[in-house]
């Protein structure tokens, strides 16, 4: 346990290492992360996870290889969430010190402005309890042996990993403006009124993608996945503006260099970093051309625009259908600075999609997880019985486990043999009726093993009944009432 | 990772026409010549994709009432979720961790124990947890010497 935490932690400070020095352009893997990072099914796993569970089937055979890639998606998850995690972190940073700031916006205009790190607060705080359960679901399918629950787990968990991820991008953004602005009313470069009617339109702008992300509801975070790019591509401009404004504002030569100094001083959460020499949209046809993916990670020109260790982490997760490859794009021309951001529909280079996962099957994937093309989506199943739902909820299956979160899309055919309806039965002494079969395999298991069931135990005897149903190991939450 | 299509059309004679084409003339003859094989994989064995464990299982229980061998069928049944759940056989030692194994596995079997034969699955389990089996026993069919004491035939 101890081992596992320490990488993790390893794994987080590194990734965390990777997103600083992306926004300082230059990127040099920092010594020893290439050997520490392996993404790859066939990489080295490092030591907390060989030592795994102990019943863990060999290497061979085709269950080998779904355990294998259980693994490397597991791997990849725990690093994308210590990522966002760690920009969580030096964001909680900033909006405590913004808090405290008396000079600046904490104090100004009897307070008005604390409305603004407050917003910030709440976006934090969503996002952090995303990961949380993020964590914790991904912590569940550690303790599940088999590997398509393992998956449908982290599948579970990645609408929240993804929220996460877009959010965090969203509220360094936000971060962004609240120092700027905490710079501006400390060292008097601004109308606090101007400043105050600035920012409330902002947050204005970023608000319904902030509340379609935090809602996660699968199509709507998507579309603000998608919207994400364009947004922060106008953000950017407003913050150059901003500045432009103060510039012009500062009268006097010595506040000019204040200003100056002020902004470059400012670190910086967010891309807006570098992508403030603003690369005006004189060029058109080098923006998709700019993109490319190599051994260094994703490049535009010479920079670094993600990290080939980020990329790799991504691939693992989009291909294992965890997180959509639209929010990764998204991420990704996000990184890539303003030119890329503005440019909402254009897509990224067909090199670089396919370094992040794009393929045939991650496409087909998704087309079977919506409505299909254009039909109603099949009724949702609850796997977990709802009548005994407080019986789920006394052995934790509360929260992101609630057995709401357990359903299963069926056909009419499957549906009733699963109820034993449409006269499906060949014998008659065994109903073979999924709720009462699933119920009598977990109560007398408990009777057995003489205490309660542990929520990876459940999921091991459902994920077995699943399979004997011929029941996909896939989970939807349910929608209906 | 898609729903299966097990379910549509007439399973019933399609399960039927698999074990035909496997040469045998019924869903148990073939079934008690892989008499250790999980039920997943002999649903797997049988039809690949198009049938499911629970039409083979359910196929079973139709063939053992009208030949009058649901006990039999029970004990085989076991025999099946030895295999797959404690694959080196009975544990040494029923720690937590082994004694959860075997949960799992008389919680399935109990699952898939026709409704006549309930309260005789769950003595027998309480009597394997009371007086444990040799370690490392596997039984190897639904004859084995120690199943055929804990769950003999019905004499009619």
């Amino acid at each position: 346990m101890r081992a596992d935490s320490s990488r993790v932690w390893w794994t987080c400070l590194l990734l965390v290492l990777a997103l600083l020095s992306n926004a300082c352009a230059p990127l040099m893997p920092p010594p020893g992360r290439g050997m520490r990072l392996h993404y790859t099914p066939h990489g080295v796993v490092g030591p907390a996870f060989a030592e795994g569970p102990s019943t863990a089937p060999g290497p061979g055979g085709a269950e080998g290889t779904a355990w294998r890639s259980a693994l490397a998606a597991h791997l990849a998850f725990r690093g994308a969430v210590g990522d966002v995690s760690g920009s969580t972190r030096r964001i909680s940073g900033e909006l405590s010190r913004l808090r405290a700031s008396h000079r600046g916006i904490a104090g100004k205009a009897v307070g008005i402005f604390v409305r603004y790190v407050e917003y910030g607060e709440r976006q934090l705080r969503w996002i952090d309890a995303e990961l949380a359960a993020a964590t914790r679901l991904a912590t569940t399918a550690s303790e599940v042996d088999d590997p398509d629950m393992q998956l449908a787990l982290l599948r579970l968990a990645g609408p929240r990993l993804e929220a996460a991820m877009m959010g965090s991008l969203l509220l360094a953004v936000w971060t962004d403006f609240l120092l700027l602005t905490d710079a501006m009313l400390s060292q008097h470069l601004g109308g606090v009124e101007t400043l105050y009617v600035k920012m409330e339109r902002w947050q204005k702008m970023m608000e319904p993608s902030m509340n379609a992300l935090s809602s996660l509801e699968p199509g709507q975070v998507e579309a603000a996945a998608r919207d994400v790019p364009a947004l922060v591509g106008h953000l950017t401009d407003e913050f150059a503006a901003l500045g432009e404004a103060a510039r012009k504002g500062a009268e006097v030569l010595q506040n000019v260099l204040v200003l100056k100094e002020t902004i470059e001083a400012l670190t910086l959460m967010s891309a807006l970093r570098f992508s403030l020499p603003a690369v005006r949209p004189a060029a058109p046809a080098m923006f998709g051309m700019g993109l490319m993916a190599g051994p260094n990670g994703v490049m535009m020109g010479t920079r670094v625009v993600v990290s080939a260790e980020w990329v790799e982490m991504m691939r693992q997760l989009v291909r294992a259908g965890v997180i959509s490859l639209p929010a990764v794009s998204a991420a990704v021309r996000i990184q890539a600075g303003q030119v890329m951001m503005a440019e909402s529909n254009q897509d990224l280079p067909q090199g670089v999609r396919d370094a992040l996962g794009d393929g045939p099957e991650v496409r087909g994937m998704r087309v079977t997880g919506r409505a299909g093309a254009g039909m109603a989506e099949p009724p949702e199943h609850h796997v977990l019985p709802r009548e005994f739902r407080e019986w789920f909820e006394q052995r934790g299956f509360t929260g992101e486990m609630s057995i709401d979160q357990f359903c299963v899309r069926l056909e009419q055919s499957s549906h009733q043999a699963l109820h034993g309806g449409g006269n499906w039965r060949l014998g008659r002494m065994w109903p073979g009726e999924w709720n009462q079969m699933i119920m009598k395999a977990l109560r007398d298991a408990e009777t057995v093993a003489g205490r309660p069931l542990t929520p990876s135990v459940i999921l091991k005897i459902v994920a077995r009944e699943m399979k004997r149903h011929n029941l996909p190991v896939s989970f939807v939450p349910w929608r209906g009432r | 990772m898609k729903e299966g299509h097990s379910w549509e059309g007439n399973w019933k004679g399609r399960l039927y026409a698999r074990v035909r084409e496997h040469g045998y003339d019924s869903l148990t003859a073939f079934a008690e010549a892989r008499p250790t094989l999980p039920l997943v994989e002999l649903a797997q064995e049988l039809g690949g994709d198009d049938v499911n464990a629970v039409q083979v299982f359910s196929g079973l229980v139709a063939e053992a009432e009208r030949s009058n061998r649901l006990t039999r069928l029970v004990r085989s049944q076991l025999v099946r979720e030895l295999w797959e759940s404690l694959p080196n056989g009975w544990p040494a030692v029923l720690d937590d961790e082994a004694r959860m194994e075997v949960a799992i596995a008389f919680g399935s079997w109990s699952a898939f124990t026709p409704v006549t034969h309930e309260e005789r699955a769950r003595q027998v389990m309480a009597v394997l947890l009371a007086k444990p089996p040799p370690s490392g026993w596997r039984p190897l069919g639904p004859d084995d010497e120690l199943l055929l004491t804990l769950l003999p035939d019905e004499t009619v």
